[in-house]
């Protein structure tokens, strides 16, 4: 009877580390791209990122919180690596910043938030890119990756409650700027910030 | 609840990170309370928003590639 080979220790990494570490690909560079702010870096950054990780993927337990795992080790040399050349250390205390709230403005004249719709993508990135480096990442993190107010608190090192303000503020500094161009661009009457 | 906070709730509601209890009462509060109701959804729309206007960028196909040549030696 012929019996079918069973894969060995290679095969079994590979297809593990395929089905759990490179369906987050997409995600990996989408915070790479933010944090860098430049394709090429994020390139080489999300590639160091899947060779670290491929390398140490016996400390990974499988099943376990993957994205959250890759996301620390892309943090990580982002941090040694890439910050000191690509942007400087914020000189402001972001955690001071404080925050403009656009709903008071836009109430009576679009409470629904229609101008949204009129603003492209790029502008929704230019926008993000323009805000401190601890806000940025920590919007990418919630808003667009979906990740836990937890889960950003263990990737970037900082108590939850650290989290949630970065995130009041960097939402809140990220509408001003996007109402801010939606009235420079006429979307929306309201009051230049 | 009154409007003060349940405003101070907003972002954990939407975030869903409120315990069971204060997600009720902000819950009950909204219900009852239209211009709270039209924050919070003014809000929601701003993050989904920004979720989908940076969804719609991916990994290129040639870092794809690239990484699997790396860690595997193909494509």
């Amino acid at each position: 009877m012929a019996t079918t080979p069973s894969p060995g220790p290679v095969d079994q990494k590979r297809a593990s580390f395929e089905r759990e570490a490179l369906v987050h690909l997409d995600a990996l560079y989408r915070v790479a791209l933010r944090l860098t702010a430049n394709p090429a870096d994020a390139d080489d950054l999300v590639q160091e990122t899947m060779l670290k990780a491929y390398r140490s993927w016996d400390q990974y337990q499988l099943g376990t919180n993957a994205k959250g795992w890759l996301l620390t080790i892309l943090r990580n040399s982002f941090i040694n690596e890439y910050r000191r050349r690509t942007r400087h250390p914020e000189t402001v205390d972001v955690d001071t910043i404080e925050p403009f709230a656009v709903f008071p403005e836009i109430q009576d004249e679009d409470p629904q938030g229609a101008f949204f719709d009129r603003i492209v993508d790029d502008e929704v990135l230019r926008a993000i890119d323009g805000l401190p480096e601890a806000f940025r990442e920590t919007v990418v993190l919630s808003d667009v990756e979906g990740m836990s107010y937890q889960e950003i608190a263990k990737i970037q090192d900082v108590p939850v409650g650290t989290v949630k303000s970065r995130l009041f503020r960097a939402r809140r500094m990220l509408q001003a700027k996007l109402y801010g161009y939606a009235v420079g661009m006429g979307y929306i009457k309201g009051s230049p910030t | 609840m009154k409007c003060e906070e349940c405003v101070e709730h907003l972002y954990e509601f939407l975030d869903r990170e409120l315990t069971p209890e204060t997600e009720r009462a902000v819950r009950e509060h909204l219900a009852s309370c239209p211009p709270c109701g039209e924050q919070f959804d003014f809000e929601a729309l701003f993050l989904k928003f920004v979720r989908a206007r940076c969804l719609t960028q991916g990994a290129p196909p040639e870092l794809k590639r690239r990484v699997l040549l790396e860690l595997f030696g193909d494509e």
